[in-house]
């Protein structure tokens, strides 16, 4: 009898309460790619459609209109022959010179900060560690000067360049260069190995996984960057991607959907499909990166 | 001169051990006075680069402030003393915008502070397709600021995706961002659907810290789910939410892209957000003198949030 009562209520609640638990885990999931993945279907789908195809999906909704149905390539056609071909290469440009940069200088400075003791380390710390505070939107106006003093406005290099000694990167490999044990490289010194073929074959060997994160993080960062080129680049044909993209959707002008939408998902699907192949590393950069 | 006395004793140590002939002692010491030089060479890509990008245009900064030029004839600048300061505190259009930045900022916080919380608990608990919803809510954080605020153009415009989707279900259609009482919320809320990702991941990586016993403690102790979020795991968490709170001030403080592409600022100066103000006084209205004093102003305010970031960072919190 006792056993029975103290049973069945634990037994009656335990049901529905795994069902509710179901049910509430199908509806937030259920809002989730609502809010977060039908947009991006519709971005990429109505990038296929032209602009009649758009409108008559949505109005009324059918659900066609997350689905490239009777696609057509017109869109991405008429967007290279606008010349996104270049947009992209110059993105690309930009990048490589970013992502390069930024691994060369922060990787060096790192090392300096991490493994050689010299007078005055703690005032160069403090000296990188306060521009950590700038907020880098706040700073176009008299970046766009010192730029123009050394005459490389609407460059490539211009657009690339003031973000490669990264703080976010410096802060990033000085953790990484801290965890190698230092014995490692006293051992190596003691057999008369210099400071750069320590840095070379020891040190960078060992942080592969924080290089790698660095990458990546720079790589969209400076893919993704848009009021700097916007400022620094006049010339149409230094323009990079997401300055095209903002210029043909500006308000006020009346946008064509469908190109728009096809410049969108060609400027962001790349890097999608790099994010989801390489999760781990955007995510732990990312999360990171809010220290900057 | 008064830290004499304290210096020279271990001076004298240190002679007294230099002139005892221990020669590998010596060498490391010669070593570590040597440091400088190699750590120079190491260190002058990075600070040079430092300087140009950073501290020079820091002082341009505040030595534009003081003056009234054009960027088409920086040599013919006059000297205007604190006048672009007080031309902040008294121009209705600059006021505006900083209290619609102000609005902007804490209208995101309200929002994104409980919906990543929350997120971070669902996602923490045996849920299916755990990765799979964490990739979904992180793909507009890896989306540019550009094609986030041309797809939310799309989809708030009139005849677009979310006034569809509303007249299926009967509700007339809203015009967002050209309605002067819509338009800020709607950039708000899209600001929220961008960020959200990153302050879900930041809260989780808050949350898999914080020990399994409390919480088990206090379910022995008759205490229901929600107020065990409540009142054990929300207090614990209360240093990665300040540090939620700060980077995405920073973030909301920085926002450009949505007034460029959305907006312009518009209906009647509701979206003019301060970066976007400062961009437009500087290259269209050519006054990049005051456009200096009101960045000069930003930069204030984010230093202020940097320095309780640090503090934060630094301080180790005892529970």
């Amino acid at each position: 009898m006792t056993t029975q009562r103290i049973a069945e209520p634990t037994q009656l609640r335990r049901i529905p309460r795994t069902i509710v638990r179901f049910g509430v885990s199908f509806v937030v999931i259920a809002i989730i790619v609502g809010a977060f993945l039908l947009p991006y279907l519709w971005m990429v789908s109505s990038a296929f459609k032209n602009q009649t195809a758009i409108f008559d999906d949505l109005n009324p909704l059918s659900w066609k209109v997350f689905l490239p149905v009777g696609g057509t390539i017109d869109n991405f056609v008429a967007l290279f022959e606008k010349g996104i071909g270049l947009a992209l290469l110059n993105s690309l440009i930009v990048a490589f010179i970013q992502v390069g940069g930024t691994l060369v200088v922060c990787t060096l400075a790192a090392y300096a900060l991490t493994r050689i003791s010299f007078k005055g380390r703690g005032v160069v710390f403090a000296v990188i560690l306060a521009t950590f505070m700038l907020p880098a939107e706040a700073l176009v106006v008299p970046m766009y000067g010192v730029i123009s003093g050394l005459n490389l406005q609407d460059t490539l290099l211009a657009v690339a360049l003031p973000w490669v000694s990264s703080v976010f990167g410096l802060f990033l490999l000085k953790q990484a260069f801290e965890e190698i044990p230092m014995e490692l490289d006293e051992a190596a010194r003691l057999d008369g190995a210099g400071h750069f073929r320590v840095f070379w074959s020891i040190i960078l060997p060992n942080v592969r996984t924080s290089l790698a994160t660095l990458c990546l993080v720079t790589f969209l960062f400076s893919w993704n960057a848009f009021l700097w080129p916007l400022t620094v680049v006049q010339s149409p044909q230094n323009q990079v991607v997401q300055v095209a993209i903002a210029q043909s959707v500006s308000a006020g002008e009346l946008p064509n959907w469908g190109l728009t939408f096809a410049g969108a998902a060609v400027a962001t699907v790349p890097l999608i499909l790099l994010f989801l192949f390489a999760q781990r590393f955007f995510v732990q950069g990312l999360a990171s990166s809010g220290l900057k | 001169m008064h830290s004499g006395p304290i210096d020279s004793t271990p001076l004298a140590v240190r002679d007294l051990g230099g002139s005892s002939t221990l020669p590998p002692r010596r060498r490391s010491q010669s070593k570590i006075g040597k440091g400088a030089l190699p750590a120079l060479a190491f260190l002058t890509p990075f600070l040079l680069l430092l300087l140009v990008f950073q501290y020079i245009p820091l002082a341009v900064m505040a030595r534009s402030s003081v003056l009234d030029y054009s960027l088409f004839n920086p040599d013919n600048a006059t000297f205007v003393g604190a006048a672009n300061f007080i031309r902040i505190f008294t121009d209705a259009e600059t006021i505006q915008s900083l209290l619609i930045t102000f609005a902007f900022i804490l209208g995101v916080l309200i929002l994104v502070v409980p919906a990543s919380f929350a997120l971070a608990v669902f996602l923490n608990g045996k849920l299916p397709a755990r990765a799979l919803v964490r990739t979904m809510i992180f793909l507009p954080v890896v989306t540019s600021s550009v094609v986030v605020a041309t797809l939310w153009t799309f989809l708030l415009n009139e005849t677009g995706l979310i006034n569809s989707v509303l007249a299926t279900v009967g509700i007339p259609s809203a015009g967002f961002l050209t309605d002067t009482t819509q338009a800020l919320p709607a950039i708000i809320v899209m600001t929220v659907w961008q960020q959200v990702g990153l302050a879900t991941v930041l809260f989780l990586g808050g949350l898999q810290a914080v020990p399994a016993e409390l919480s088990e403690a206090a379910h022995m102790d008759g205490a229901g789910p929600l107020r065990r979020t409540l009142s054990i795991t929300l207090p614990l968490l209360s240093r990665t939410t300040l540090f939620i709170v700060v980077v995405m001030t920073v973030f909301a403080l920085q926002a450009f892209a949505p007034a460029y592409i959305m907006t312009g600022g518009a209906p009647q100066g509701t979206t003019n957000l301060i970066i976007y103000h400062i961009y437009k006084t500087a290259f269209i209205l050519q006054q990049p003198g005051y456009a200096s004093a009101m960045a000069l102003v930003v930069l204030a305010f984010a230093i202020i949030i940097s320095l309780i970031q640090m503090r934060l960072l630094r301080t180790r919190w005892n529970y």
